[in-house]
């Protein structure tokens, strides 16, 4: 039988399991967390003597996997600059980055640094709830501000999350990243053309094309938002680049339901009832539709450029920005941006961290992971693509610059734009009510 | 009479024990000592599992981002959730994926084990673990490997072109009308094995008297299935529909590797928005909400299942089902 204790400490256990479950009975959430201690501010990059007087220190870092060829060159540099501190990186798919960051920085052991994605749903909730630290002061000390130019706007914040595209710059990202148009050189000389550069050139090219018995544009939108990437050549070069990015971000009285998104979409649907586009695109996953493309289907492939790992071969494919008619204006933005944790007690190892990654000296580094850097890098070498990708990066940046990404503009912008896009692609929804589904998702994100 | 004494002896161990003859208070009539052994498991019960579902329900009640302050909105979400007609399609989907991942693998498996019941299956163990493999399969590689089928240039369409079929080829998963069905498809396949599986064990229950009697009362294969049977397997059927609907319900999945949802809204269903709003919108208190209506449907159908599939001849015994 048991003991008179044992019932007591059995009647303790349950107690206490039924008071953890009754917890929950407060309300949810934490007031915004204060900015922690006054930032120290940085006027010069940050030195080895400075981190020294931490002590040692294990700096703790979460990456996008996409960065793992580029911190396996730069966390070696890094450690042997700042021997006291130990790095200690994660690195997670995009999706878990994407989805639990927000989570991870508002834990108690937050990560030193992380990457975020600009747009509301991650880089705007960060900064929202007071959980990243503002940066203005390191793009200044690492000559970042003026590398980025004008596209600076994307990393900026106003200080509660309210409002995107000015304020204080919260994250740092030392690679852009953009959606231009991959041509099969033997194909397009074959038809006796050069690679198009205007609206008129390519639709020219993709009539010619099908004529020739080729499929003029190879797509795989099973992940929907590749065709929203393809459809930024159509929308960059009809509607001005500046309106489209006011939009995105946000400016007061921006509309996208315009007459030359309207063309832009019904070109669109065009391209696909005129068979211009390859049949079953929705049911195929953009890496097969690239790889088919390396292999010699197609004519054309409109992607990001990070898909030149797949189209790799300089001599075979060329990469050009998006058309001469925008000014070159694609979908496009920097990297995941570099964040500091406000919580972080190393704060200035973190800061000499992602101070390190975006600076001038590791572009180099980067551009030997054949990734676009931001900084100023010296040649390309012998590598046809790679060069090809600098000199579309740096012709989109000097031109109309960057659209961002139109699901950056709602948190459920991706939804809206892409699973409607399918629609219209396949011709069961107009062009106008799609235009009206995005803005009025526009407008109700922002009279929340 | 604690759980550990051995049996009384006595005519009626029903019957109040003679060792007590006032009548004990409600609390002393069972002996509370045994479900002390029950705490450890209870407590755990009751952190992992009962904790999290007062709580979900809890900030279902709250408009909260996940991080900064809440606040109450009582059953707002609730309204919201059951104002929006993006969940109303994304449950239908769901009834949709009911009769794909549930209705039709039992009756399949029903139609397998009836032809089974008549001939002796050399191999059966291999057989039975064969058909089984699909449903211990991580579901990223049943949905991938079935993208490859499904795809413009997969093995279905060859093989349809291959007979002549060329109209009927397309991208199965990237088709507005076949996406859904095509989805559903996967999971008939992958829920077949669990079905064929539980019903041959229910078929090795049954006495092989039944059957020999069935035959020689003159009863045809199609007499003896709904005779013998069908009626057999009533608890093995019951089990297996539980668990399939559960699985129809709350598919995400399979439906997030194979369309993601797409295209355009033609394979959403429930779950997929308690992902989006809980970590992409950051809306927490709207994703508990969905979540809770969702369980709900799920006892309700579950429920309704397992009323129509009661056992109607046994007598309901006192105090409950078992």
């Amino acid at each position: 039988m048991p003991t008179r204790r044992m019932r007591l400490t059995g009647a303790a256990a349950a107690v206490t399991a039924l008071a953890l479950g009754l917890a929950a009975c407060s309300a949810p959430g934490g007031a915004r967390t204060a900015p922690s201690a006054p930032v120290e501010e940085i006027t010069a990059p940050v030195t080895p003597e400075q981190v020294a007087e931490l002590g040692d220190v294990t700096l703790s870092v979460w990456a996008d996997q996409g960065e793992q060829d580029f911190m396996d060159q730069l966390v070696p540099a890094y450690e042997a600059e700042f021997p006291n501190v130990t790095v200690d990186i994660q690195f997670k798919s995009f999706n878990d980055l994407t989805a639990t960051v927000l989570n991870a920085m508002n834990s108690a052991d937050a990560p030193d640094v992380a990457q975020g994605n600009q747009g509301w749903a991650t880089d705007g909730a960060l900064v929202k709830a007071g959980l990243i630290r503002p940066l203005d002061d390191v793009a200044d000390a690492y000559d970042y501000r003026a590398a980025a130019g004008d596209a600076i706007t994307q990393l900026q914040w106003s200080d509660d999350g309210a409002s995107f595209g000015e304020g204080s710059v919260y994250g740092m990202s030392p690679d852009n990243q953009m959606v231009g148009l991959f041509s099969n050189r033997a194909k397009l000389a074959e038809l006796g053309l050069g690679t198009p550069t205007t609206l008129d050139e390519l639709e020219a090219a993709f009539a010619a094309a099908k004529a020739a018995g080729q499929t003029p544009l190879v797509l795989g939108n099973a992940d929907k938002a590749s065709a929203m990437q393809t459809f930024s050549i159509l929308q960059g070069a009809l509607t001005p680049a500046a309106d489209t990015r006011e939009w995105i971000t946000g400016a007061t009285g921006a509309d996208f339901a315009v007459d030359s998104n309207r063309e832009a979409l019904d070109r669109f649907a065009e391209w696909v009832a005129k068979g211009y586009v390859s049949p079953g695109y929705d049911g195929t996953s953009p890496d097969d539709a690239a790889a088919a493309f390396a292999s010699g289907d197609g004519v054309f492939f409109i992607g990001g450029n990070w898909y030149a790992g797949a189209i790799s071969d300089g001599a075979a494919f060329d990469f050009t920005p998006g058309l001469a008619d925008g000014d070159h204006a694609t979908s496009g933005s920097f990297g995941m941006p570099w964040h500091v944790s406000s919580k972080s007690d190393a704060s200035l190892a973190a800061i000499a961290f992602v101070g390190m990654v975006n600076s001038p000296e590791s572009a180099e580094l980067l551009a030997a992971t054949h990734r676009v850097p931001i900084q100023p890098v010296e040649a390309a070498g012998d590598d046809a693509m790679f060069a090809a990708l600098l000199d579309a990066s740096a012709t989109q940046l000097e031109g109309a610059g960057p659209l961002y990404w139109y699901d950056w503009a709602t948190d459920t912008m991706f939804d809206t734009f892409t699973g409607g896009l399918q629609e219209v692609l396949a011709g069961r929804e107009s062009a106008d009510a799609l235009l009206d589904r995005v803005q009025s998702d526009w407008v109700d994100f922002h009279t929340d | 009479m604690t759980t550990l004494s051995p049996p009384r002896p006595g005519p009626d161990p029903a019957r109040p024990t003679d060792r007590a003859p006032r009548r004990r208070p409600f609390l002393r009539r069972y002996d509370w000592d045994a479900y002390l052994y029950l705490v450890p498991a209870f407590a755990f019960y009751l952190v992992f599992l009962v904790r999290p579902v007062v709580e979900s329900i809890w900030i279902a009640l709250f408009d909260w981002d996940g991080i900064t302050a809440s606040e109450w909105v009582g059953f707002d979400n609730f309204a919201g959730v059951l104002a929006d007609p993006q969940i109303w399609q994304a449950t239908l989907h769901s009834l949709v994926f009911v009769v794909f991942y549930a209705l039709l693998p039992t009756a399949l498996a029903l139609v397998f084990v009836g032809a089974i019941a008549r001939i002796r299956v050399r191999g059966l163990a291999a057989f039975r673990a064969l058909l089984f493999v699909p449903y211990i399969l991580s579901t990223v590689v049943v949905a991938i490997s079935w993208r490859w089928i499904f795809a413009e240039s997969g093995p279905l369409n060859t093989a349809l072109r291959a007979i002549g079929l060329d109209g009927l080829t397309r991208a199965w998963l990237g088709d507005f009308t076949t996406a859904l069905p095509s989805v559903g498809i996967i999971g008939t396949w992958v829920m077949f094995g669990l079905a064929f599986v539980l019903f041959v064990s229910g078929l090795q229950n049954i006495p092989a008297e039944q059957f020999e009697a069935a035959r020689l009362d003159g009863a045809g294969p199609v007499r003896e299935f709904f005779a013998v049977t069908l009626p057999s397997l009533r608890g093995e059927i019951q089990v297996a529909l539980v668990l399939m609907i559960t699985a129809a319900l709350r598919n995400f999945d399979i439906v997030w590797n194979t369309t993601s949802g797409g295209p355009g809204t033609s394979t959403t269903v429930p779950s997929y928005f308690i992902y989006r709003e809980a970590f992409v919108t950051h809306q927490v208190g709207r994703a508990s909400a969905i979540a809770v209506v969702l369980t709900l449907l799920i006892f309700a159908i579950v429920g309704a299942v397992m009323w129509l599939t009661r056992d109607r001849d046994a007598a309901a015994p006192r105090g409950g089902n078992r």
